[in-house]
């Protein structure tokens, strides 16, 4: 299948060695996006989170033991396997940007695109999202609750990118040629280390369009040719190793 | 008309055809799905013009600057602050949450009092009041005060109130700072430790968790950004030690395993090569300490700690090769570190020529206190407030006859968590100023609701670590709920009650002449402006080669086994418990329903004949604790790592009774030399449940 191509794609490109693992960005995008907060955490199976970070590990006994974290949204595919399988095209990328959408109304729960997701960027809604009295008055007004019996995922903050459109073209600008920064996500924000950056993979003026390109970046299961928009990096070839399924006997990219 | 078989098929076929081209079923199912999710039980957004307020988190021990969104007058998200320096462009996992704690389940909404039944009944904040000029009349002279918060103005009413009415008892919860505090008075110095890690090109961390926990972490992690572009071989070296493969560790470009409680061996270590490789400092008893260090040969240093000789020679000399190399000594989990390892990190940091130099050590001025007979913070660093809570234990000291506790839960931060609660127990009246329903408000006879960080006037003053003075006001962004009233100003007046005078009338006069001793312009901090100075305390530091040869002695440990707790800011803090948004950060081999997990290498499983989720016991005179086994190659062998935060008793759904509180192993001992109290090192046996 051949990839759509946008003008502007929006893009990350995730430094896990600058990863640390602690999290804000997570709960930052559980603030933004409206998530609920849920009384046993631990099952991880009804959990709803957009972004996650995964713990990786070299695998070696200590002392050569070697930690890595990997954050994860919806790596926005460019042919994005959940699309093709959406009953009633509750799910879709067609718009500039490239960011496959979910319009939460249409979805009917059926979760085939949680099967068809190779990356586990979905979710499912098990249960009624219910916040504690009163803490519903801090949600924020950009994104609408989901109810339960739908599937949700990352937007890549997708609000925000209409915030900074409309504000281009208040402003008499061109909403398609957005600045560096003027469009981040939330996790984006809000990594105190700073190793998620955002922006237009088609952009040269933007920063992810040369760290895309990097010798230490690669994609998540590249080899599935699902041509995703956000790219890792890290200078570690144990690290590259394990985006993807490599045989012990093949070379990886860096 | 009649209807032949042909006739009746193609009839079938057309509506069956009729069927998929007719968008009739699609919408009928796209408007089912619509109008099933109208369910009114969901709440729906509330739209409202967006501004945005710059503040710091009184909530986050890293005092962290943040921009805070407010749709109408809601706050709605925690964002990062690019001006402010303790935030600069990135926020905590605990402080992004704040918005959403002021509706925590576990807020205390208005005055409780403990009933004679034991239950807790709301009263009017008259009641509250009378009761508390009764009890607290009645104390008089025998009142001890217990602050929670580090960097605030308030410790000067709290100590003022404990002299004048008390007996001098005052304390702060204990945190890094107090170590610190202490070793550096040892050595000779004044001010407060300031670690410009902005402006080093080699950090070593010995212990200090810098990346996830240690001092203003976000700031620390703002030059760990600036140093480390994307891809590229970065431009400062992070090197951590300590048993586990922590946050700091998982950042740092080199771990070196040392086992827990032995970071000044592992700096004394450093300090003996840099001396065999020609370093000196120009201090009074240089040659005693050299003499000392003489004893910390690599292979001393090696069986010691636990790591190998070559990798502590590969850091001392790249030590040698940074021009501003920076040695941060601290505790892995932010407390129960003795004053002996952060002198050995300070006497490295000698050796480097790293004192008061750009991207070194310094020595920060202190401003005056501006509460009258408050204590300074060098008296209130000096205070320690668990060999009290053990004197009053072991009836060398009386306890009080009243407690007052400001936003701390020493029921549960403290080591030996459950011992300290029983010697709670002998302190007849206890009044709490909290936000949260904590394990020591649960012992108050007293619980008195104080506004969060974002809903009240407050400071922060030098956090511990911050390379700079530094002096910045919360200001309150968010309206109070109806009942609960700002501590400062009640305290101020409750003090006045009891017949202390202050000096100050109110508590905003305490900041403003708080802001005036530092040199800062008021409004411009109430505009949320950060004042920060470059001004240094001039430094002629001894080694204190006698005191820290005592101190940096490792004791042998109870059994054979060592536990290594971890400390993330995302779990929250004895404060606050598991914010509501945070437990999903929890992993899944750390806490499975209610059952906690703790984790060890596979050579210390296979030493205990243990496998992956397996029941055991960990046990020591302190306490014992029940766990499942997790098996994670990043820690040293023999050593057992558990997360903190779990095992609360009180709070809400989010954190009530999941898992166990680590703080129940770590046992209390005392630094030789400096008495001060200490539990990094928690000696454990292990056996299959
Ligand atoms: S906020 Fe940054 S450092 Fe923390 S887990 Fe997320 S990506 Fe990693």
């Amino acid at each position: 299948m051949q990839a759509k191509e946008f003008k502007v794609k929006w893009g990350m490109a995730i430094d896990i060695d600058k990863c640390t693992g602690c999290g804000a960005c997570m709960v930052a995008c559980q603030a933004e996006n409206n998530l609920s907060p849920i009384e046993d955490a631990s099952n991880k199976i009804k959990v709803m989170n957009w972004l996650v970070v995964y713990e990786l590990s070299n695998k070696k006994p200590f002392p050569e033991h070697d930690v890595a974290y990997l954050p994860r949204p919806c790596q926005q595919c460019g042919t994005p396997p959940c699309v093709s399988v959406c009953p009633v095209i509750a799910t879709d990328k067609n718009e500039e940007g490239g960011i496959v959408s979910q319009i939460y109304p249409r979805c009917i729960g059926c979760r085939y695109c949680m099967a068809a997701c190779p990356y586990h960027a979905r979710y499912f809604n098990w249960l009624d999202p219910v916040w504690p009295e009163g803490m519903e008055k801090a949600l924020t007004p950009d994104v609408s609750v989901r109810p339960r019996g739908v599937v949700e995922k990352c937007s890549f903050c997708h609000h925000r990118f209409m915030m900074a459109k409309d504000k281009a073209i208040v402003e008499g600008r061109d909403p398609e040629a957005l600045a560096d920064g003027e469009y981040v996500t939330s996790c984006t924000e809000a990594c105190p280390n700073g190793a998620i950056v955002f922006g237009d993979l088609n952009n040269p003026d933007h920063q992810v369009y040369e760290l895309a390109r990097s010798k230490y970046a690669s994609r998540l299961l590249e080899r599935l040719h699902a041509d995703t928009q956000v790219y890792y990096i890290s200078r570690r070839e144990w690290v590259r190793r394990q985006l993807d399924n490599y045989l012990d006997n093949e070379k990886v990219k860096g | 008309m009649a209807v032949d078989r042909r006739g009746f098929l193609k009839f079938v076929a057309g509506v069956s055809a009729g069927v998929m081209v007719t968008p009739i079923p699609w919408k009928l199912l796209d408007d089912a799905s619509i109008w099933t999710q109208n369910w009114p039980w969901i709440p729906s957004n509330v739209d409202g013009a967006t501004s945005y307020v710059s503040t710091v988190s009184k909530l986050c021990p890293s005092c962290v600057g943040m921009k805070v969104r407010l749709v109408g007058d809601r706050p709605v998200r925690i964002l990062p602050d690019e001006n402010h320096p303790l935030s600069k462009g990135g926020i905590s996992p605990l402080a992004v949450a704040e918005a959403q704690m002021l509706y925590s389940p576990a807020r205390v909404k208005r005055p409780l009092k403990r009933a004679a039944d034991g239950a807790y009944v709301a009263i009017s904040w008259e009641e509250a009041d009378a009761l508390l000029a009764e009890k607290l009349g009645a104390a008089k002279g025998s009142i001890a005060c217990v602050s929670g918060d580090e960097t605030g103005s308030i410790n000067e009413v709290l100590s003022s109130l404990a002299v004048q009415a008390g007996s001098g008892n005052f304390y702060l919860m204990p945190t890094e700072a107090q170590p610190a505090a202490k070793a550096l008075a040892a050595m000779g110095g004044k001010g407060q430790l300031g670690y410009d890690i902005e402006n080093s090109d080699y950090v070593l961390a010995i212990g200090a968790n810098v990346l996830e926990t240690w001092g203003p972490v976000i700031s620390t992690r703002a030059a760990y950004k600036a140093a480390r572009p994307h891809g590229e071989d970065p431009a400062v070296q992070f090197v951590f030690a300590g048993p586990v493969q922590n946050s700091t560790a998982a950042g740092a470009d080199q771990w070196v395993p040392i086992k827990a409680g032995t970071e000044g061996v592992f700096a004394l270590g450093i300090a003996h090569l840099l001396i065999k490789a020609g370093a000196t400092a120009d201090a009074a008893d240089f040659s005693a300490f050299k003499s000392l260090a003489e004893a910390y040969t690599p292979a001393k240093v090696a069986e010691i700690t636990g790591t190998n000789a070559d990798q502590l020679k590969a850091v001392a000399a790249a030590l040698l090769k940074a021009r501003t190399p920076l040695v941060v000594c601290g505790s892995d989990f932010g407390q129960g570190t003795g004053a002996g390892t952060v002198m050995a990190g300070i006497a490295v940091n000698m050796l480097l020529g790293g004192l008061n130099r750009k991207g070194g050590l310094k020595l920060l001025p202190v401003a005056e206190p501006v509460v009258s007979s408050a204590m300074s913070r060098a008296e209130m660093m000096d205070k320690d407030f668990v060999s009290y809570m053990s004197r009053i234990n072991a009836g060398k000291e009386k306890a009080p006859k009243a407690m007052v506790f400001y936003e701390a839960n020493p029921a549960y931060a403290l080591p030996q968590a459950t011992k300290m609660s029983e010697v709670l127990g002998q302190v007849s009246f206890k009044v709490t100023f909290t936000t949260f329903l904590d394990e020591t408000a649960m012992l108050c006879d007293l619980v008195l609701p104080v506004p969060m960080g974002l809903e009240r006037l407050d400071d922060v003053a030098t956090p511990y670590g911050y390379g700079q003075a530094l002096y910045c006001l919360a200001r309150p962004v968010a309206p109070m709920p109806a009942s609960v009233k700002p501590a400062g100003d009640y305290i101020v007046a409750l003090a006045g009650k009891l017949g202390c005078s202050l000096g100050v009338s109110s508590w905003e006069e305490v900041l403003q002449a708080k802001a005036k001793a530092m040199d800062a312009d008021w409004d411009s901090l109430m505009d949320g402006n950060v004042f920060t100075s470059d001004a240094t305390v001039s430094a002629n530091l001894s080694f204190a080669a006698d005191l820290l040869a005592k101190s940096v002695n490792v004791k042998a440990q109870e059994g054979n086994f060592a536990v290594a707790p971890v400390f993330k800011l995302g779990i929250g803090t004895a404060k606050t418990a598991i914010p509501p948004y945070n437990n999903k950060l929890i992993r899944r081999w750390e806490l499975q329903g209610n059952e906690l997990y703790v984790a060890m290498n596979g050579a210390t499983a296979r030493k205990l004949g243990v496998m992956m989720h397996d029941k055991i016991v960990i046990s020591n005179k302190s306490g014992s604790i029940n766990a499942r086994v997790n098996i994670f190659e990043g820690i040293m062998n023999d050593t057992i790592t558990v997360l903190m935060g779990l095992g609360h008793t009180a709070f809400d759904q989010f954190s009530k009774g999941k898992g166990e509180n680590v703080m129940q192993l770590l046992t209390v001992g005392f630094e030789a030399g400096t008495g001060l109290s200490v539990w990094n090192m928690a000696g454990v046996t292990i056996s299959k449940a």
